[in-house]
């Protein structure tokens, strides 16, 4: 009689097999990529009018009120429906959009813009200069829960008016084009915290304080279909017939979904469902690169978000400078970027690619252990890489996002650290408890931290990360908590300086304090990878604008295939 | 009577404390609402405003007690919510003269609607996949599980058993990507997420998301149905039936699998009222808009009026479906009427 044992095997061999076959399957193992969808003409083909363009995120739109609270994918729908004073060329430099000249007098101060005649809002009325002045004194307004008011806590009269004191902010309106803002100093970064979609026109429907009800209404280059959007599932824009630049945008209409998981959104991206596949997974994105017929097809954006290992100067052995030396010496940034080499690129230095005042000449933080282990010595606990002793004699807490690209480079960092005699302690929690514990002084002695620009100036990142006034109890955002009187001056000095080059020297200047103070050992920038299909015309990157589809056109060579959505994407 | 009672009584004590407890842990644990609602960089400034205008900055106890004040209120009975804000987020649910009774959930810190009209709009979604998935899960399960007692030791046994096994053993979101990959992506017979506009687009999109809860659950329904009817099939009174000259099927199913059914009962009630808190995974990855896809964003933002209302749903729904399967099991078992 054979055993059960025996009797089970065959049975076991075939589900072992299914269950091997079911794993692969969603993995794409054993099938090739389909091809991409044609395009009709030839690269260089003149733009066509007309088609949806369709796209998927892994996020939601929180809102698309621009005084609402935002984030990086709520601002890029809102640059859909919301155009600006001014804009971003692609070079990233600021350039007349609905103001078509501005002056500057009173040594910076005074910004006096002339608007465009002729600029129709989605309404059909023309935008005018109380139009733009509503609009701001709206976003600013005490009641409006916006995300970035302080950012223009320089406007002369927000502190009264934000404290609901003063009816209105200082500035005048002159006529119906020309709009006057005074500042309380002055501030390099003015022009470019105007473009952000917070202080873009709004409609007079949205009157003058934010309800949540609202339905948005601007001057952008798409208005928004009535229903046409469903929180948390989709968004569909149409073309603003209106818009001020003849002959854009050449879509029709964009289509957006919400919610859509990764290797589903390269389903439908490889099924033609979708036009550009924005989140793709790094083993998706080699496949598409190796494969002869896509490759060509991705489009790297610019480093917009830096990361580095937050080490807090208040909590040992982080109060020690050589030791905070010693990490950005051992750390390999090569390491790092080869996480996800799609949208990582090694970082040594505070400002990213893309950013105006980048200066790719500096010379950063670089990896050299002979050096570590020199700054580990110098700090009074040398480490002997051969037998092992030395080094600081106690685990230090390395607090970390486990949901994260962070999660998985605390092991690498783990690793590197252990060979220079420090020996982490790895604490992963949930996304807000990250944010609470290193936000809180004292809490957390060392921890991944991210910084997306908040605006296209180089003060979005030295000031909140790194100065002694950014310094809060809770919800701190320098969460090494690094304190240095003369970085603050330069800081300060270069916000308010008017000459480019004196600021550029001045941040140069403030670079170098931070390398060599490393109050964060730079780690990795971080950017946009996107696929598109072979079709989608005139999509670039922009070194601010994450996703600008304005240019956008669409060459299909065939018709469209029935979607794998249910309708509504 | 008193027995209903003290069930009814002992059922809002445990949608009371499973709300305490939510409402506990979301602010004991570390994280901001107020901060996630802002975001990540947002300066402190304004973070406290926003918190401000949350209601945020009163004390946790403070916060509680409006809670459940709030909860169920009596209130004007037509509600016109641009004169009238402090009844914004009610949902009027009878009419009491001039008054009328309301419920408040409050309004959500991220998506800045009334939390009542989230749950309303999306608890028939819940509900028809929690009905659509369990209705496929007792479809495999019972014919499985009868099939794999009927041929107790044969190669159909092992067969089954060993499929259940893996069915219990693979996680939602492999069997979900598995399907969609196959009947959505390979032989685009089904769409591979969304909701739809129409109901003819519902039914296409409920399949494949009802097909993951079904695969899964069935896998338990077969082992539970198969133990159960081996047991029975050996009692004196199935073979007096068989020796009665009863056809095989109608000892199987009239005699066996109906006694077979007083755990599936109990099990069915615990498993609906689980799916009506939301089916999360299966939610999320087929982008199904019920209670489940809501509650897993309320969480991650710490949106706390969000959070608190899935708890409440998820508890009623879970004590209320126990209170019907009790019902069900009583009539299916005489011995539980006469216990009665």
């Amino acid at each position: 009689m054979r055993s059960i044992r025996t009797k089970l095997e065959p049975l076991t061999g075939v589900l072992v097999t299914a269950a091997v076959a079911l794993l692969a399957l969603p993995l794409g193992c054993s099938t090739g990529l389909r091809a991409p969808g044609p395009a009709a003409s030839v690269d260089g083909a003149p733009p066509r009018r007309g088609g949806t363009l369709r796209l998927a995120s892994v996020f939601d739109v929180r809102n698309l009120d621009p005084a609402g609270p935002s984030d990086g994918l709520t601002m890029q729908a809102q640059l859909l429906l919301f155009d600006g004073l001014v804009d971003f060329d692609r070079d990233g430099h600021v350039v007349p959009n609905l103001a078509e000249k501005w002056e500057v007098s009173d040594e910076g101060r005074t910004y006096r813009f002339t608007l465009r005649a002729g600029v129709r809002m989605h309404d059909g009325a023309e935008l005018t200069a109380d139009d733009v002045r509503r609009s701001i004194e709206r976003a600013l307004h005490p009641t409006t829960p916006s995300s970035v008011a302080s950012f223009y806590e320089g406007l002369a009269g927000y502190s009264a008016y934000a404290g609901g004191t003063a009816p209105h902010l200082d500035g005048t309106v002159e006529g119906r084009y020309v709009v006057t803002f005074r500042l309380e100093q002055p501030d390099a970064a003015f022009l470019a915290l105007l473009g952000l979609p917070a202080m873009r026109p709004v409609c007079a429907s949205a009157g003058d304080r934010y309800v949540d009800t609202w339905q948005p209404c601007g001057s952008g280059p798409f208005e928004l279909e009535p229903g046409g959007w469903q929180h948390g599932t989709s968004l569909r824009v149409v073309r603003h017939e209106g818009y001020f630049r003849p002959g854009l945008p050449h879509l029709d209409a964009v289509e957006w979904s919400f919610g859509v998981w990764p290797v589903p959104q390269r389903f439908r991206f490889e099924d033609g469902d979708l036009d550009l596949l924005l989140n793709a997974t790094q083993a998706d994105v080699g496949r598409f690169m190796a494969d002869a017929r896509w490759k060509g097809l991705g489009v790297n954006f610019f480093d917009n978000t830096i990361w580095g290992e937050a080490m807090n100067t208040r909590i040992p052995p982080f109060d020690n400078v050589e030791i905070r030396r010693a990490v950005a010496a051992e750390i390999d940034r090569n390491e790092y970027a080869m996480i996800k080499p799609s949208q990582m690129s090694p970082l040594t230095q505070l400002l990213p690619r893309g950013v105006p005042g980048y200066d790719p000449s500096f010379q950063g933080q670089v990896h050299d252990e002979a050096a570590a282990l020199e700054h580990m010595r110098r700090a009074g606990y040398p480490y002997d890489p051969a037998t092992g002793k030395g080094g600081w004699p106690a685990p230090i807490v390395y607090t970390v996002s486990d949901v994260s690209v962070g999660a998985y480079a605390s092991q690498i960092l783990q690793q590197a650290l252990a060979r220079i005699g420090l020996h982490l302690e790895l604490r992963l929690v949930s996304y807000p408890a990250y944010l609470a514990i290193t936000q809180r002084a004292g809490a957390s002695a060392m921890h991944p931290q991210g910084n997306q620009g908040d605006y296209a100036d180089p003060s979005t990142f030295f000031e909140p990360l790194f100065t002694t006034g950014a310094i809060r109890s809770e919800g701190c955002s320098n969460t090494a908590f690094y304190s240095n009187p003369i970085y603050d001056d330069i800081v300060t000095r270069a916000r308010r300086a008017t000459s480019d080059d004196v600021r550029r020297a001045l941040y140069h200047t403030a670079n170098e304090i931070l390398r060599d103070d490393a109050p964060w050992a730079f780690t990795y920038g971080q950017h946009d990878f996107v696929m598109r299909q072979p079709y989608v015309k005139g999509f670039h990157a922009h070194p601010v604008w994450p996703f600008d589809v304005r240019e956008v056109w669409l060459d299909r060579g065939d018709a469209l295939p029935a979607p794998l959505t249910g309708g509504l994407r | 009577m008193r027995r209903a009672l003290r069930r009814l009584g002992w059922s809002v004590f445990v949608v009371w404390a499973v709300v305490s407890l939510a409402f506990a842990v979301n602010n004991l644990v570390p994280g901001d609402p107020a901060r996630m609602v802002a975001g990540v960089q947002a300066r402190p400034a304004d973070v406290e405003r926003i918190r401000v205008q949350l209601g945020l900055d009163r004390p946790p106890l403070v916060q509680y007690g409006l809670f459940w004040k709030r909860l169920v209120h009596v209130g004007p009975r037509v509600v016109d919510a641009a004169k009238d804000p402090a009844h914004a987020s009610c949902a009027v649910v009878v009419g009491l003269g001039d008054s009328a009774l309301h419920v408040d959930l409050g309004r959500s810190y991220q998506r800045r609607q009334p939390v009542v009209d989230l749950i309303l709009t999306r608890l028939p979604r819940t509900f028809a996949l929690a009905v659509a998935g369990i209705f496929l899960q007792l479809l495999f399960g019972l014919t499985t599980g009868v099939l794999a007692a009927w041929r107790r030791g044969s190669w159909i046994d092992r067969a089954l058993v060993g499929t259940s096994l893996l069915g219990v053993s693979a996680p939602t979101f492999l069997i979900a990507l598995a399907l969609q990959y196959v009947l959505a992506y390979w032989l685009r017979w089904l769409p591979l997420d969304g909701f739809g506009k129409t109901l003819g687009d519902h039914a296409r999109c409920i399949v494949l998301p009802a097909l993951t809860l079904g695969v899964y659950g069935a896998a338990y329904y077969t082992r539970l149905v198969r133990d159960e009817m081996a047991g029975l099939l050996e009692q004196d009174w199935i073979r007096t039936a068989r020796a009665k000259g009863l056809s095989p099927a109608r000892v199987l199913v009239v005699h066996g699998l109906r006694n077979a059914l007083v755990p599936v009962v109990t099990s069915v009630g615990l498993d609906f009222g689980a799916l009506m808190g939301g089916a999360i995974v299966t939610e999320k990855v087929f982008r199904w808009p019920g209670i489940g896809e809501l509650a897993v964003g309320g969480m991650l933002d710490r949106d706390g009026p969000v959070i608190l209302a899935c708890v409440v749903v998820s508890a009623a729904f879970i004590v209320a479906s126990n209170l019907l399967a009790d019902a069900v099991h009583t009539r299916l078992d005489p011995r539980m009427r006469a216990r009665a």
